[in-house]
């Protein structure tokens, strides 16, 4: 058996005659070693190294975008809170689904949101205010309808939904059929267990916290060849120069000590209960 | 002068088939007044089924036949929605008679674009109503209506003849443009339309009268003698050449409707179809009134025999409040859809009544061509009206800041769409410090080891702090706290307290969660 070294050839041909580019048949298509494009708007994402790594340059729009945390308070607002300043500049109103505690208005405002343009939508057995250490296994119904409702509106600019990792696949892909009609970005932040589940999002995105007012961002799912390396962005400070010097400081020695710990703890088993780890009461194992 | 007449030929029969459920509308139909029928429907008619028959002939005719009993105030509340709905297009609408709606269009002609394009809207309005009209066109109030009645018999005759073509072709409108035109055609009319020459009609059939042409060609005071002076003012009145002053309608100030439900209802949502009828009714009222409806309130009534004990409600009650005045029908139906989902029956219902007082009036908004940030805010507004009447309005919130050092009362959450007191100012913050995004309603205690607050299982770094936040020693709430940012095992950042009233049990934990930075 001869090796041909021509297996290339009939792309190259494909493109040596002059064949249309893919890129300019459909927008829906890309080379496999290039970032896909968006067919509709972005949002700029407010951080040039992130809006370097999305398809189309920005948060999509008309879809879907999945955001896996460990557990809620990771910097997940600070990295989304740039893009949500800018929908809301636009006039349009954000819609958040059943947020995993009570959001603090006065930070929201410093972050440059407006709260009249903002309204919560939270599940019929409570905002987290009641129930400190919820665990649920499935998503309630009534918000996974508002939200379908909401997406398929259209009036709404931007939705954050929090849903725990084991959502039904006919769910999500009913969530993401319903986002085409909705014409802004879209976030579901989900735990970390999701990771392992198949999602219909286009864009998905693994979110851990990497010392303090900086998190680490692996993009695991896009639009355009696979990301290898995890993102570091630097978040609007919470900490003060010498503080964050300090923690940096601590961070190092530490690091070394639990690296592998924590990343274990990301997929671990123990992470299925993650989002009840807000209050650091964890059902199966706890802490106290 | 011109006059429209709506005549409902069958109006008693479409008055009682709304509350039936969709399905069972297409079933052969009649209405029983005493042991007669009063009139069928289509799928009766098609059987044989005929007004005039004995209840058990049309049984026998038709076994499957649904049979209901006539009732006059409920006819008389079907004709009050459909003048309702004529009360959008003119101030001057009359009843005439049990089913025939009088409105004299003159004055409103040149505001809707001439008279077709009038009867086009009317027409448009009435649809939702449901009901079979006839609809005619004359310079005389009582010209008019006889026009359509008369319209309306010529069809009822047709349908008995099984001739559906003919009466497909009379859908038209019968029209007499001027007072001459109008006295030719009364001419030809039979005379059993008059209501005064209704009780005389053996009497005059004998005469060998049949149209109005022959009772006109007779001495006007011999005529009076026999058949009494009504049956002449009435040709008078119909022809113009007496004057015929009529009592407008008003529609009410508050709306109050009923409907008997055929069959029991035992679920909420069986109920939908009949309380939709009931919202049309509801919005031609608020057309009617240039009003726009703030609130309304479903009240289903529940059967005392089929109540379990004592202790169960007499009614349901179901108020539907929106969060800006809309007078759209779909709207209003699809909340009301929401609603009743999510609603337990505690026994069967037969009765609805459907009552709105709460209204404003106001001109209904423009409409847009194309989308612009006002119709995407009243998108938004029906939306979130949407999921506050499925979901309820403790679980659609906005937030509100408020000014209070303590993080737990710093924020508070308000059912969306209750209006804010005094419009909250954006920033400062009370204190230029960073909080959190996260905040726990309740602190959780964490374990203290070796002087350092633990969490899940790893000591934590204290990197800023402390900010002493001491308050609220006025209103029983007195928090005495020093807050510091720290940073747990996995780099996220925490928002801890150590408090420091004086700890009476040393068991008792120090370190509290307050929040987290998101």
């Amino acid at each position: 058996m001869t090796h041909s070294p021509n297996l290339l050839v009939p792309s190259d041909r494909f493109a040596g005659a002059g064949a249309a580019d893919p890129l300019q048949l459909h927008p829906a298509l890309w080379r496999a070693h290039q970032l896909g494009q968006q067919r509709d708007d972005v949002v700029p994402s407010g951080f040039a190294a992130l809006d370097a790594e999305l398809p189309g340059g920005g948060w999509p729009t008309r879809a879907l975008t999945e955001l896996l945390l460990p557990h809620p308070g990771v910097g997940e607002l600070r990295l989304l809170a740039p893009a949500l300043v800018a929908v809301q500049q636009g006039g349009r109103s954000l819609m958040w689904f059943d947020p995993p505690a009570l959001p603090c208005g006065w930070t929201l405002s410093a972050l440059g949101l407006d709260l009249r343009q903002l309204v919560i939508v939270r599940a019929r057995d409570g905002l987290a205010a009641q129930h400190p250490a919820r665990t649920r296994l499935q998503a309630p119904a009534d918000v996974l309808w508002a939200l379908e409702q909401t997406l398929r509106s259209g009036h709404v600019g931007a939705v954050l939904a929090w849903l725990p990792a084991h959502v039904r696949l006919p769910s999500l892909r009913r969530l993401q059929l319903a986002a085409q009609a909705h014409d802004g970005p879209a976030f579901l932040l989900c735990e970390a267990a999701a990771l392992v589940r198949p999602s219909v999002a286009p864009l998905r995105l693994a979110l851990s916290p990497a010392g303090a007012d900086t998190l680490a961002l692996r993009i695991v799912k896009r639009r355009g060849p696979p990301s290898t390396t995890a993102l570091h962005l630097e978040l609007m400070p919470t900490l003060s120069a010498q503080a964050r010097a300090r923690a940096r400081a601590q961070a190092g020695r530490v690091a070394r000590q639990i690296a592998g710990e924590t990343a274990a703890g990301v997929v671990g088993p123990a992470a299925s209960s993650a989002f009840a780890r807000i209050s650091g009461r964890t059902p199966s194992r706890s802490s106290t | 002068m011109l006059w429209l007449a709506i005549h409902l030929p069958r109006l008693s029969l479409e008055a009682w088939a709304a509350a039936l459920p969709p399905s069972q509308q297409a079933q052969p139909l009649a209405l029983l007044q005493g042991q007669q029928i009063l009139a069928a429907n289509d799928a009766a008619a098609e059987a044989g089924v005929q007004p005039g028959m004995k209840r058990a002939t049309a049984l026998a005719l038709a076994p499957m036949l649904l049979l209901g009993q006539a009732d006059a105030r409920r006819d008389r509340e079907a004709l009050q929605a459909v003048a309702h709905a004529a009360l959008a297009f003119t101030p001057s609408v009359a009843l005439e008679g049990s089913a025939t709606v009088l409105l004299e269009v003159a004055t409103s002609l040149r505001f809707f674009g001439g008279a077709d394009a009038l009867l086009a809207r009317l027409r448009q309005a009435l649809a939702p109503l449901g009901h079979c009209t006839r609809i005619a066109r004359a310079p005389t109030a009582l010209g008019a209506a006889l026009l359509a009645r008369w319209q309306g018999e010529a069809d009822a005759a047709a349908a008995s003849r099984q001739d559906r073509q003919d009466q497909q072709d009379r859908q038209g409108l019968q029209s007499a443009q001027d007072l001459a035109a109008l006295q030719r055609a009364l001419d030809a009319m039979p005379i059993t339309l008059l209501d005064a020459a209704r009780e005389h009609a053996p009497a005059l059939q004998a005469m060998g009268l049949q149209r109005l042409a022959d009772l006109r060609h007779l001495p006007r005071a011999g005529l009076a003698r026999r058949f009494g002076q009504a049956l002449l003012d009435e040709i008078d009145r119909a022809r113009g050449t007496r004057p015929d002053p009529r009592k407008w309608l008003c529609a009410p100030e508050a709306f109050d409707a009923r409907l008997e439900l055929a069959a029991r209802a035992d679920r909420a949502d069986q109920v939908l179809h009949a309380a939709a009828r009931l919202l049309v009714r509801l919005v031609a009222w608020a057309q009617a009134r240039q009003a726009r409806v703030q609130a309304f309130e479903l009240r289903m009534q529940h059967e005392p025999r089929h109540r379990a004990d004592e202790a169960t409600p007499t009614a349901t009650l179901l108020r539907i409040e929106l969060a800006e005045p809309a007078a759209e029908l779909a709207q209003l139906q699809a909340l009301l859809r929401e609603r009743l989902a999510r609603v337990q029956l505690a026994a069967p219902t037969l009765e609805l009544r459907l009552h709105c007082h709460e209204w404003v009036q106001q001109p209904p908004p423009n409409t847009e061509l194309f989308p612009t940030r006002q119709s995407e805010r009243s998108g938004l507004v029906r939306l979130l009206e949407r999921l506050r009447a499925r979901l309820g309005n403790e679980q659609v919130l906005q937030l509100q800041t408020v000014a209070d050092h303590r993080p737990e009362r710093s924020v508070r959450t308000l059912p969306w769409g209750v209006q804010l007191a005094d419009p909250p100012r954006p920033v400062p913050p009370p204190a230029p410090r960073p909080r959190p995004i996260w905040l726990l309603p309740t602190p959780a205690p964490l374990p203290e080891r070796r002087a350092m607050p633990w969490f899940e299982g790893g000591p934590l770094q204290l990197l800023a702090g402390p900010e002493r936040i001491e308050s609220g020693w006025w209103d029983g709430g007195l928090a005495a706290r020093d807050y510091f940012i720290a940073q747990a095992a996995d780099g996220s950042l925490l928002w801890i307290y150590r408090a420091r009233l004086p700890v009476a049990d040393p068991l008792q934990p120090l370190w509290f969660l307050q929040g987290r930075f998101g």
